[in-house]
């Protein structure tokens, strides 16, 4: 057995972004389900339409209204988030509180949204493998939405009790990289389903 | 311990109780400490393995003879528990419970990166685990006949691979984010290389699985089922994930346990080092399997691409293993266990290859049953089983503080080689049976050998278990228990104190022991 060796002490450990680069992996994983589902609705509606059959059954209907406005939502929220970890990189703590309530506002604007797009559909999630497909995907992006307005509201609860500063404020970045996240995948949704259908 | 916490003061052993003392039940339950959760991973994934083995077994005497043995129903389950079981409760969470463990050490951390979610992810894991195996004892197998089970049994998976990847996510965030000043990515350990590698591809591909069980849990429970839910289409839609390619992104994190074993127990550097590091990765890459999904895409397994990555991954493992020969070659190897069953888990490892190149050989008609597909697998998850049998028995000192019983070891490479190639090899040749008659009429002797391979894996796991055990009779060991350590895990106390390390070194190049011992060898 070897005795321990004397090795020169290392300098003081800077603290790393850990928060940060593990929010991007757990995005990136979030994103692949998404990927998949996408790639499976477009890979049937694909095969049915080259069958020579529609896509769509009868009285399923998918509306571009309420989609669209989902859409530039989130678009303004992607706004919001960033305006959120630059107020909270300049210790601007009043307008990083806006920012972050008002990021989760248009989350909960598009849930309602959504829920009453569905209301509009008529999907038969009994009857089509479409709706099972359209319902598996909006509502897998729904939980995402939640998930991701759950990080948001903890990382702004960190912000009121002065968890993060400039020097410091790795949480409200992580947060701000899954609500991006989460919005692109929205946007494939959109061209995917709503406006291909 | 919280992300925000600071660096514990001092790595000592005096600064805190070994951490190889885990009280029962509050110290173990509400540990954040990447080590207990590590050897739980591990412990679990080897007692779980035992049965895992069995059941593959016993869905192999289903088949000799009449098939009779076992209703429909059963066989329906023991087919999905068998290979789903082995790859999502056996052989990830062995190897992701060793990269908990380990790779904070080798990178010089003082803590895995998110430890709460490190511990999250072990209890989720067994919590679905545990619903998996009730769920499949319910007849909710894929393709079962109990509608309620077969809900439990995707919830159990899509709770196994929300584990994983939440596991995966905190180990690559550790190495790519906690390394120890100096250790420039290329200069990490090759586990820990390959543990990011795995974790990367993980957390690529398992998700797709999850795609696939929401489709067919949405479908079965609130549809017709129309499409996705119907019994037969079920396990249909998540082959891909015991298939070819995929299978082998399992398999990775071997690469980086018989490089590390050989490396150190032959007492040299590994000679073009980036070279190595470059076939992990290529390995990797060449195992991402979540496109090939024959059920949503019948031709995938016709194309080039398809068969152009089954013949890559040979030759990036020949290469592999010609690496690590040559510096068996140059160095000093000792007949010790590590050794030989990281030699195992390589010979196996390229058997599967193999195996995988000929099966893309449209002619030979291999895919036109699921017996060589079973046979490939059983070769693979043999090779994961060797491997982590190899990084147990070369870490157990690290571990423990004590040496396990090397007559276990080395008993174990002979259980482990032979078991390996009983359980897949009868399958290989059966395989071709589809063009060879005479092979059809010996398909009772080959599932019988093959059975036989099941039964001396699970011994070879019980075999693991027993070596590990052995560690309390052991002698004690001191930091580098095998002398010839290369890497950080090596300089810190075995078993290592909490926070690991006090006053870390700067790292100058891939093997900082050695750096560290070289001067002192030229004095």
């Amino acid at each position: 057995m070897a005795a321990t060796r004397a090795l020169p002490p290392a300098p003081p450990v800077q603290r790393p972004r850990v928060l940060v680069v593990g929010s991007a992996f757990a995005s990136a994983a979030a994103v692949m389900v998404f990927v998949a589902l996408i790639g499976v609705y477009l890979s049937q509606r694909a095969d049915t339409l080259l069958a020579g059959e529609a896509w769509l059954p009868q009285g399923l209907d998918i509306p571009l209204q309420q989609p669209t406005t989902m859409l530039f939502t989130l678009a303004m929220s992607v706004v919001t988030m960033q305006w959120a970890v630059s107020a909270v990189s300049n210790d601007d703590r009043i307008n990083s509180y806006i920012a972050l309530g008002t990021t989760l506002l248009f989350g909960v604007a598009t849930v309602v949204m959504t829920t009453y797009l569905w209301s509009l559909m008529g999907a038969d999630v009994s009857a089509d493998p479409q709706a099972v497909l359209i319902y598996a995907i909006t509502g897998g992006h729904v939980v995402m939405l939640v998930v991701a307005m759950a990080f948001v509201a903890l990382m702004a609860f960190r912000a009121l009790a002065g968890g993060f500063s400039a020097r410091q404020h790795d949480g409200v970045t992580a947060a701000a990289i899954f609500w991006y996240a989460m919005v692109a995948v929205y946007a494939l949704i959109w061209i995917s389903i709503y406006v291909t259908k | 311990m919280a992300l925000t916490d600071t660096r514990p003061d001092t790595g000592t052993a005096e600064a805190a109780a070994p951490t190889g003392e885990v009280g029962f039940p509050a110290d173990l339950i509400g540990s954040g400490d990447h080590k207990v959760i590590g050897l739980v991973y591990v412990a679990l994934a080897l007692v779980l393995g035992v049965a895992g083995w069995v059941v593959t077994a016993l869905y192999g005497i289903h088949r000799i003879g009449d098939g009779d043995f076992l209703s429909d129903a059963a066989a329906t389950n023991l087919a999905s528990a068998g290979r789903l079981g082995l790859l999502l409760i056996v052989a990830a969470p062995l190897t992701l419970g060793l990269a908990t463990y380990l790779v904070p050490l080798q990178v010089g951390a003082n803590t895995v990166a998110f430890p709460r979610a490190a511990a999250a992810s072990l209890w989720t894991w067994l919590l679905s685990a545990a619903l998996f195996i009730v769920a499949h004892a319910l007849d909710g197998g894929l393709g079962g006949g109990r509608p309620e089970a077969v809900d439990m049994t995707l919830l159990a998976i899509a709770g196994m691979v929300l584990a994983l990847v939440i596991g995966s996510v905190c180990v690559i965030t550790t190495a790519v984010a906690l390394r120890t000043p100096g250790m420039a990515l290329d200069r990490v350990p090759f586990f820990t290389w390959a543990s990011v590698i795995t974790g990367s591809i993980w957390v690529l591909t398992l998700p797709v699985l999850v795609a696939n069980v929401a489709l067919i849990y949405v479908d079965h429970r609130y549809g017709g089922p129309t499409e996705f839910g119907i019994e037969g289409g079920q396990w249909a839609q998540v082959s891909w994930l015991v298939g070819q390619p995929q299978v082998y992104a399992f398999a990775i994190p071997v690469l980086g346990i018989v490089a590390d074993v050989v490396t150190t127990l032959c007492g040299v550097r590994q000679a073009n080092r980036g070279v190595v590091l470059g076939l992990i990765g290529a390995f990797g890459v060449l195992g991402i399997g979540a496109w090939a999904q024959p059920y949503f895409y019948p031709e995938a397994q016709d194309q080039a691409l398809f068969a152009g990555m089954a013949g890559l991954i040979l030759l990036v493992t020949l290469a592999y293993l010609g690496g690590l020969a040559a510096t068996v070659r140059s160095g000093r190897p000792s007949a010790t266990s590590p050794l030989g069953l990281a030699a195992v888990a390589g010979l196996l490892l390229l058997l599967a290859t193999v195996a995988g190149l000929l099966y893309v050989i449209t002619p030979l008609e291999l895919r036109e049953t699921g017996v060589y597909a079973d046979g490939l697998f059983a070769l693979v998850v043999a090779s994961v089983v060797a491997g982590g049998s190899a990084g147990i028995m070369y870490w157990a000192p690290k571990m423990t503080g004590r040496t396990p019983s090397d007559a276990y070891g080395k008993l174990n490479v002979l259980v482990l080689l032979v078991g390996g190639a009983l359980a897949g090899l009868p399958l290989i040749v059966l395989g071709f049976a589809t063009r060879f008659d005479s092979l059809a009429d010996a398909a009772d002797a080959l599932w019988g050998i093959a059975v036989a391979g099941d039964i001396v894996l699970a011994l070879g796991v019980v075999l693991t278990i027993v070596a590990l055990f052995s560690t309390t009779r052991g002698a004690s060991v001191g930091p580098d228990a095998w002398g010839s350590g290369q890497t950080l895990e090596w300089a810190c106390p075995s078993p290592p104190p909490a926070g690991n390390f006090g006053e870390l070194a700067v790292v100058r190049s891939a093997e900082p022991l050695l750096d560290a011992a070289e001067p002192a060898e030229e004095a």
